[in-house]
């Protein structure tokens, strides 16, 4: 059975993120709420592989070919959510690089600032 | 054959290296770099060409040497190879457009170009929901990065703004695929079946498909696209706008077979939100980027809308709709963005630069035409069939919506294409010649959106080439533009002859030759007035022969599809003839947007009509199909709109006034005719299957009121123009009126109205036309005894008002006894005496036209001013001979006339050598001319007698309190004629109508502009929306 205590952890992340992101004036503090957010997801994948009592899914002196079916977890979220992780790495990398430029330009943090475009 | 896997290899290979090419210098990484997109694009175009033509099966690439799902699969059928073909073209095409850009710029630009591409091809590829969720975010890292190829303060907020929305979107797409790998046990699409996901599995299928449903940018949770689309450059945001959307919209496409119907509808439904909403706020849009995104978002609301409600239907016909409107969209956005991006001028209102590269706003003009669905464009073919599934499936709702969207994008686009055609730009800063790199996609798009749209008319029609016959006549016409006007005009002026006598053998029906007539023969004359252009007139024949020609081919439509077509050929090419005018800009917008709307209800009416047994031309064989009532009536509101019926008429005076005023006598005598023959097409129908709901009578009221509405406000215009046309819409309601009695004389005297109306309307509008082409004055009061200058005139006009008036002998007192006579036998009572009322206004107004022009004293700048030239004069007198002929030898009308009303009805009157009799009475129109002859003659004489008395007065010779007015003329009794009556009754002819759709137009926008304050323009409130969205659909598809 999944592990319900950090489903429920991955939850409460993911919506502390995204509640930080509609809240939070700063940019940079909504990048660092979109980055809790994606480590609630993170957590919420591995959670949904993860069976009670199981060990890694790495076949090695412990755990032999022919029972690792029942010895392991579900080792596809294991590697999903490192695919997962580089890449919310990167659009991490993004945001930051256009705070950058952004405060450069407008000397401001405050996503306010920032409404020149509308309707 | 070579693997389409070789695709993503080259796109991510070559764009890794770049960087290291680009220390060799530019130009051989640039060669790199379109190398691998051309080879992109060829390698697609040949699976294409396999898989669409050859027939080969679809092709699978397993990775990794182990079979799905241990291992990742791509897959390549015709949709995909189809879509991809189209995006990797485009992607090379905005490339291209981008050349300097990237020649300038970092080589990063190339690498996170090629990176886009690749993520592009394989999200549509992929079979595989995790590899999906990685590609959409290398397509969108790359995106979020290219945002910034132009790097100012409005790029970096609108692209941070971007990567929020698109990071949460792709957040929740992450949690859906993991969610849906525990249900479901894979992650591949082939392995995966709707029944694996049901009760609380049902919520990991929704996070999948609503947030890959947020990235095709929803209403309302769509401003951060917004704002991307109206700051980023212009190449980039094409392909955000429809290479990305092309490739996300096709993920979600995977994933449809996937989802419930209760998901499938509430997307439906969202996408027709999107599209109603995103026009509806485009209404109030000034600048030209954010317009075009609005446009976007509501065109790929409209396509993921006919990819829900199109399931199920025959393949074919799904393929053509959705095919149509994507191509259509893809093509004409593209190309609008690219030269959005070549004029640089925001406001649509400063578009009118654009005149100073005439190809280049013949492109502009063109992908309009084919965004509103204009024929002969894809999405006019799509648009018909979407309709008609939606009527067939009863998504009445659906189906009005997407009529209300559309008209609202037709009025901006359209608004946005009169600007740039009429809007002052001296002011501004003319538009710099651009490169070759930059006009190159934009007539490539251009060039492919008319092949497209041509290939499109052979798959419907083979080899028919009459129904295609407008097209070709503009395309002729361009090329021999540079030849002077004349020269075009004669060579106009055979074609329609020969294209008369090639139709000829093909109107087998009276009816058909009757209307041939008018409208071919009629527009032959009337031509010949349009040889007096001294200007080339660019442009001007084309647009004339293909309105002439769709004229023609109405008679000859055998289907509805071909009916409508023809109908919308005729449209477009009289709003492009009526936007000639000088102050058209409004006069024409109002046009086409009444004309689109009647457009629309004929459409749907059509879509309701049971299908043709018959191959014969549609009015012969509409009397054997059995219309429902909702037929009848939306078709005859369609086809009274065109024919300026009260209510809807607001369009009529201002474009027969404003255009040029060779033009009018076409829009008059013969466009106003269309509308009359689709409401006899309608009446034929009616004649043998009556549906329980008297339409034509209350069809036959909206007539009798046009009459003496018309009359009335006629009896008001200074400018003789306006006088004209609103004394057509006033004609027009006689006819409309005689016609909806559906009797044999009602008929006859119908089509024997309409005839003599065409006639002496042209004669009339001609006549107009040479007195402006001398006085340069439409104000009729600043004329005045003319008819010493302008005898010849002054004779047309004078026979033409004795011919409307309908006073003996001459033709018009025939129209009036037989529509009389119609009506008494009808029973129609009340009717004819509001008519025989009208009859009286329009004395006044003929009264006034006459006199205030011709009669009284010459202005003084009028002393020299000389007759009308010859090509003036010999239309009119061709048209004086025909109304001579009928009016003295009545019979030469009304036999065919009583041969075609015989066809359907018993006849109603015999016809004894010159005598016309009726139950009620007889007429020999011979006899009465010869009495009216002898009558006219003795006042003559009378008058000739006592010439010598008259006492001459000096113009003006009026004292004014010591004070000489400043506008004599406005002394003069021929300023405000009739101000006495207009005192007592002018209530009657106070412009309510005008208000009430000048209130309409102001609620919409009004409308629009309310909701577009959703959008804030703050990255969080886009957020929030975006996060309330997923919310109210989880509420929406929870509750089915």
């Amino acid at each position: 059975m999944i592990s319900l205590y950090t489903l429920i952890l991955g939850i409460a992340l993911l919506l502390i993120g995204i509640y930080a992101m509609l809240t939070r004036k700063n940019l940079m503090k909504i990048v660092i709420g979109f980055s809790i957010a994606d480590t609630g997801t993170h957590i919420i994948i591995v959670s949904l592989g993860y069976l009670r009592g199981k060990t890694a899914p790495v076949i090695d002196a412990a755990v032999s070919v022919s029972n690792a079916v029942r010895e392991v977890v579900d080792p596809v979220p294991s590697a999903l959510v490192l695919t997962a992780i580089v890449i919310g790495l990167a659009v991490t990398a993004v945001m930051l690089s256009f705070i950058v430029e952004m405060y450069k330009k407008n000397k401001s943090l405050s996503i306010d600032d920032y409404q020149e475009l509308k309707w | 054959m070579v693997s389409p896997i070789y695709i993503l290899i080259l796109s991510l290979s070559v764009g890794f290296l770049l960087s290291i090419f680009d220390r060799a210098g530019r130009k051989f990484s640039l060669t790199a770099f379109y190398s691998v997109l051309t080879f992109n694009v060829a390698l697609m175009g040949d699976w294409l060409y396999r898989l669409a033509v050859l027939h080969v099966p679809t092709f699978v690439i397993n990775t990794a040497g182990f079979n799905a799902p241990v291992s990742i699969n791509l897959e390549l059928g015709v949709a995909e190879a189809l879509v991809l073909f189209l995006a990797n073209l485009t992607g090379l095409m905005a490339a291209v457009y981008l050349f300097d850009k990237f020649r300038e710029g970092k080589v990063s630009s190339l690498i996170l170009y090629l990176l886009l591409v690749m993520g592009v091809n394989g999200l549509v590829m992929t079979q595989d929901i995790f590899n999906m969720f990685v590609f959409l975010e290398i397509l969108s890292i790359s995106t979020f990065a290219l945002t910034t190829l132009k790097k100012n303060l409005k790029t970096l907020s609108a692209g941070f703004k971007y990567m929020i929305a698109g990071g949460v979107a792709s957040t929740f797409f992450l949690l859906g695929v993991v969610f849906v790998y525990y249900f479901a046990g894979t992650l591949n699409l082939g392995f995966m079946t709707a029944d694996q996901f049901s009760g609380i599995g049902l919520i990991a299928l929704f996070l999948l498909s609503v947030s890959l449903f947020i990235e095709l940018k929803p209403f309302p949770a769509n401003g951060w696209a917004l704002d991307v689309y109206q700051s980023v450059d212009s190449g980039i945001v094409s392909v955000i706008a429809v290479v990305n959307s092309a490739a996300i919209g096709f993920a979600f496409y995977k994933i449809m077979p996937l989802l419930p119907s209760s998901f499938l509808t509430a997307f439906g439904m969202a996408g027709i939100v999107t599209f109603f909403f995103s026009n509806m706020m485009g209404l109030k849009q000034e600048n030209a980027k954010r317009l075009l995104g609005y446009s976007s978002i509501g065109q790929m609301g409209l396509l993921l809308a006919s990819l829900v409600f199109t399931i199920g239907i025959e393949p074919a016909v799904r393929y053509l709709i959705i095919g149509g409107l994507f191509l259509n969209h893809l093509l004409s956005k593209a190309g609008l963005f690219w030269i959005a991006g070549i004029v640089k001028e925001e406001k649509i209102r400063n578009w009118g630069v654009l005149r100073n590269n005439k190809p280049l706003l013949v492109l502009f003009g063109l992908f309009i035409f084919a965004l509103s669905g204009l024929p002969p464009f894809a999405g006019f073919w799509a648009k018909w069939e979407f309709v008609k599934v939606l009527v067939d499936s009863k998504m009445f709702f659906v189906l009005g919506t997407v009529l209300v969207g559309s008209l609202f994008e037709l009025i901006f686009l359209f608004r946005w294409f009169t600007m740039a055609v009429k809007e002052n730009a001296d002011e501004l800063e003319p538009m710099a010649s651009p490169g070759f790199s930059r006009i190159f996609p934009v007539s490539f798009f251009g060039i492919l959106a008319a092949v497209v749209s041509f290939g499109a008319m052979r798959c419907f029609y083979g080899s028919n080439w009459l129904q295609v016959l407008p097209v070709i006549a503009v395309l002729f016409i361009t090329l021999i533009d540079s030849l002077p006007s004349k020269v075009k005009g004669f060579i106009s002026l055979a074609a329609v002859a020969g294209y008369g006598y090639y139709l000829y053998p093909l109107l087998t029906g009276n009816i058909q030759l009757f209307f041939g007539v008018i409208f071919i023969a009629g527009s032959a004359v009337n031509l010949i007035s349009t040889l007096n252009r001294k200007n080339q007139s660019k442009g001007f024949y084309g647009f004339l022969l293909m309105m002439i020609f769709s004229f023609g081919n109405l008679l000859i439509a055998s289907t509805y599809l071909e009916f409508f077509l023809s109908w919308e050929f005729m449209t477009l090419s009289s709003f492009l003839l009526i936007l000639r005018g000088q102050n058209a800009q409004r006069a024409s917008l109002m046009y086409m947007i009444f004309s689109t709307a009647g457009a629309y209800l004929i459409m749907v009416g059509f879509s309701f009509a049971p299908a043709l047994s018959s191959t014969a031309a549609l009015i012969l064989s509409i009397q054997d199909v059995n219309l429902p009532l909702i037929s009848f009536i939306v078709l005859a509101i369609g086809f009274m709109i065109k024919s300026g019926s009260v209510g809807v008429h607001i369009w009529l005076p201002e474009a027969h006034a404003e255009a040029e005023s060779d033009v009018s006598p076409f829009i008059s005598a013969i466009l106003l005719k269309a509308g009359v023959f689709g409401l006899l097409l309608l009446g034929i129908a009616y004649v043998s299957n009556a549906p329980s709901f008297d339409v034509f009578y209350w069809v036959g009221w909206i007539g009798v009121i046009t009459a003496i509405a018309g009359a009335f406000m006629a009896s008001f215009q200074e400018d003789a123009k306006k006088l004209l046309a609103y004394s057509s819409m006033s004609q027009v309601g006689y006819i409309v009126a005689a016609l909806a009695m559906i009797t044999h004389l009602g008929w006859v005297s119908a089509l024997y109205l309409a005839f003599n109306h065409m006639m002496f309307k042209s004669a009339l509008f001609i006549a107009v036309a040479g007195i402006y082409y001398r006085t340069r004055t439409r104000k009729m009061y600043e004329m005045g005894g003319l008819i010493s200058r302008m005898p010849w005139t002054y004779m047309t006009v004078l026979m033409s008002i004795i011919a409307v008036s309908g006073v003996p002998p001459l033709s018009g007192f025939g129209a009036k006894w037989l529509i009389y006579t119609a009506f008494i036998t009808k029973g129609w009572y009340l009717q004819a005496g509001v008519l025989f009322f009208a009859s009286g206004v329009s004395f006044l107004y003929l009264y006034r036209l006459i006199h205030t022009i011709f009669l009284g004293q010459l202005k003084y700048e009028h002393q020299e001013i000389k007759e009308a030239p010859a090509w003036f004069i010999i239309p009119q007198y061709i048209f004086l001979a025909g109304i001579m002929a009928i009016s003295m030898f009545p019979n030469l009308i009304i036999k065919p006339l009583n041969a075609i009303a015989m066809h359907y009805f018993d006849s109603s009157i015999q016809i004894d050598g010159l005598t016309v009799m009726s139950e009620l009475g007889y007429w020999n129109g011979n006899l009465v001319m010869y009495v009216t002859m002898a009558v006219f003659a003795i006042p003559f004489i009378m008058l000739l007698l006592l010439k010598g008395k008259t006492q001459k007065v000096k113009q003006f010779n009026i004292v004014y309190a010591a004070e000489r007015p400043e506008s004599p003329q406005t002394t003069h009794v021929a300023h405000n004629m009739y101000a006495h009556l207009r005192k007592s009754l002018g209530s009657l002819s106070l412009p309510r109508v005008q208000e009430f759709w000048n209130s309409v137009a102001e609620w919409s926008h009004t409308l629009g502009a309310f909701f577009r304050r959703v959008y804030t323009g703050n990255g969080q409130t886009y957020l929030l929306h975006i996060i309330l969205y997923i919310v109210v659909m989880y509420a929406v598809m929870g509750g089915q």
